[in-house]
């Protein structure tokens, strides 16, 4: 308990480092990990489950070759790949837009480092630090957080091609 | 007077001579004996006078002497008295030089610190509450005349009353001059310390002294700002001057005196910061303004149509209203027609109906790439306007640059504002759009060939 609260006040101190834009990448990173937690779930628990159902279905029917058969599998190819597919634009999205926040709180920083110029001149470099810091702290949390994400998103990607293209494998002539 | 005889005898003599033709010679002898007898008797009388008065002279003399001798006595008595007194005359005014020396340097301590403590009330805010205090103080500071003790005791009071003031939190009425510059009579005040004033609805007020004031009256005045701080702030002032007393409350604190809360008025709101942008943020913000409109058109047509693809999903009879109810019916049509050239009617009609889907997200793609560059315009025209007035003025006076470096600043802050929004609308209308896409692409056609196998 005593730790979590340690790591608790090790995160505020570190967001008031950092300024309001911080609380914005943290938001960000929550969802961008919640759906890399759902995505992950769907592709080990649920897509298996969803891939022999269909498998199964098509080995039941005894029409395989015609025209009409070659569409039908198209169409199951494409719902499940609309299933592997889904929420990964949007992922990807997040992952774009987490260094465009580092740079918006950096500019947040650099804004707060003018306002206090104004106040008390550029001779009082303490004052000012406060500024930097918020300037570069958002840029560092950005990239992270877009590092975190990148690797998923690819793998995820990667992991939607291939099992669509698996699934229209095994669904074969018989 | 023996000369005066003398001639006074040769006239008688010569009168007799005259007569003595006509007297006897006896008559003469007589005359004679008879004059000098006289004179004989005169002389003897004149002697004795003058005996007598010789006599006189002499004491006189001996009186005169003596009255000189006393005389001598007393100068000496007199110098002597006169060289001690003196002395002590000397004494005196060495002592009377030093006691007034120390004298005029309290009188200039105290010229110097009732100049200081006025100088020093002109600028504390307690001025407000306590008027009058100056003008004794300027007229303490300018007199000639040594100070006397009640003045003394008064400055000590003036002195001791700020500084118990300085540590006060009160509540008064005074005038104050409103943001229109005109004066409201009794107004409720509330003063923390020398750092902040309130007005009862809790928007602050600043202490302008006379010469900052500079309305002639040689009064300093509280003065409402024009240009209050944040709402946060403000709503904590509100909530302190309606805190009853003895009570504890939060209160926002410029502890500069008034310093902060002037920048309040200086430092640009909102609009202004984006009318720093010029040009360059302006048209960001059409752009992100354009982007949105089309974005949320989109979304909706999107969710329309999707939902009744949907809906077609589930139902066999194709309906007209939805394109993948359109791409079903070639086929309801005329059910009868051979496999090939039904293939390619259904792609004529997928390709008629996917057209449309993705139209218009092209436009937010590119506002949203645009936006971030137009912003990294904005910041380099800024820049370049800063090297300009660093070349004509000199890096001597940050303000003359602040122009540029805010206008670059800012048009980076809206090129993200604008990109960061129209990025995630975009990733989501497209995914829309390619699920849909999808469906009439992949599975128009199989959903055909079910319902043919049926």
């Amino acid at each position: 308990m005593f730790w979590l609260k340690e790591r608790w006040y090790s995160i505020l101190s570190f967001i008031d480092m950092g300024g309001p834009v911080l609380w914005a990448i943290m938001v960000l990173l929550f969802v961008m990990w919640l759906m890399i937690l759902e995505r992950s779930w769907f592709y080990f628990v649920t897509y298996p489950k969803m891939r022999n159902k269909i498998i199964k279905e098509w080995d039941e029917r005894e029409d395989t070759t015609t025209w009409f058969a070659r569409r039908i599998k198209e169409a199951k190819v494409s719902e499940a790949s609309i299933s592997l597919r889904s929420g990964l634009g949007f992922l990807e999205s997040l992952v774009a837009i987490s260094p465009l926040f580092g740079l918006f709180g950096t500019v947040y920083g650099m804004l707060q480092v003018f306002d206090i110029m104004a106040i008390a001149g550029t001779s009082n470099a303490r004052a000012m630090a406060g500024g930097v810091s918020k300037a570069t702290v958002p840029t560092m949390a950005g990239m992270v957080a877009a590092l975190s994400g990148v690797f998923f998103t690819t793998f995820f990607k990667h992991k939607a091609a291939v099992e669509a293209e698996k699934l229209e494998d095994r669904m074969q002539s018989h | 007077m023996r000369k005066l005889t003398t001639l006074l005898l040769a006239l008688c003599f010569s009168a007799t001579a005259v007569q003595a033709q006509d007297m006897s010679l006896d008559q003469l002898l007589n005359v004679v004996k008879k004059a000098a007898t006289e004179s004989s008797a005169a002389n003897k009388k004149r002697e004795a006078e003058f005996k007598s008065k010789r006599d006189q002279q002499r004491r006189l003399l001996s009186e005169a002497r003596a009255q000189l001798a006393a005389l001598e006595r007393r100068t000496e008595e007199l110098k002597l008295a006169y060289d001690n007194n003196e002395k002590t005359l000397a004494e005196l005014e060495t002592t009377l030089a030093e006691r007034s020396g120390n004298l005029g340097e309290m009188q200039g301590t105290v010229k110097v610190l009732a100049g200081d403590l006025r100088s020093a009330l002109e600028e504390s805010m307690t001025s407000a509450e306590l008027p009058g205090r100056i003008e004794f103080l300027t007229q303490l500071a300018s007199q000639t005349k040594l100070p006397n003790i009640q003045e003394l005791r008064q400055l000590w009071l003036e002195m001791q009353t700020e500084i118990v003031e300085e540590g006060k939190i009160s509540r008064f009425t005074a005038d104050i001059r409103d943001e229109r510059g005109e004066i409201e009579s009794n107004v409720e005040v509330t003063r923390v310390g020398t750092f902040n004033a309130f007005d009862s609805n809790g928007k602050f007020l600043i202490w302008k002294s006379a010469a900052d004031a500079g309305t002639g009256t040689g009064k300093g005045e509280l003065m409402r700002l024009s240009k209050q701080p944040a709402a946060q702030y403000a709503g904590l002032a509100k909530s302190f001057v309606n805190t009853p007393a003895g009570q504890l409350g939060e209160v926002p604190m410029d502890y500069t005196r008034g310093t902060i809360l002037q920048l309040v008025i200086q430092t640009p709101s909102w609009q202004d910061k984006v009318k720093q942008g010029e040009e360059v943020g302006y048209t960001i913000l059409i752009m992100g303004g354009i982007g949105l409109v089309i974005a949320i058109i989109k979304f909706f047509m999107l969710l329309g149509s999707g939902s009744k693809i949907k809906s077609q999903l589930k139902k066999k009879q194709p309906s007209q209203n939805n394109a993948l109810g359109r791409i079903m019916s070639v086929y309801t049509e005329s059910p009868d027609t051979d496999i090939e050239t039904m293939e390619l009617k259904l792609d004529e009609a997928i390709l008629r109906e996917t057209g449309p889907l993705e139209s218009g997200l092209s436009i937010i793609k590119v506002f949203y790439v645009i936006a971030p560059l137009m912003g990294l315009l904005g910041t380099v025209v800024g820049m370049i306007q800063t090297f300009q007035m660093i070349t004509l003025m000199g890096t001597g006076d940050p303000k003359s640059m602040a122009g540029g470096i805010s206008m670059a600043l800012v048009t980076t802050v809206l090129g993200l504002v604008v990109a960061i929004p129209l990025t995630v609308l975009h990733s989501i209308l497209q995914s829309m759009a390619r699920k849909q896409t999808q469906i009439l692409e992949e599975q128009s056609a199989g959903i055909v060939a079910r319902m043919a196998e049926k």
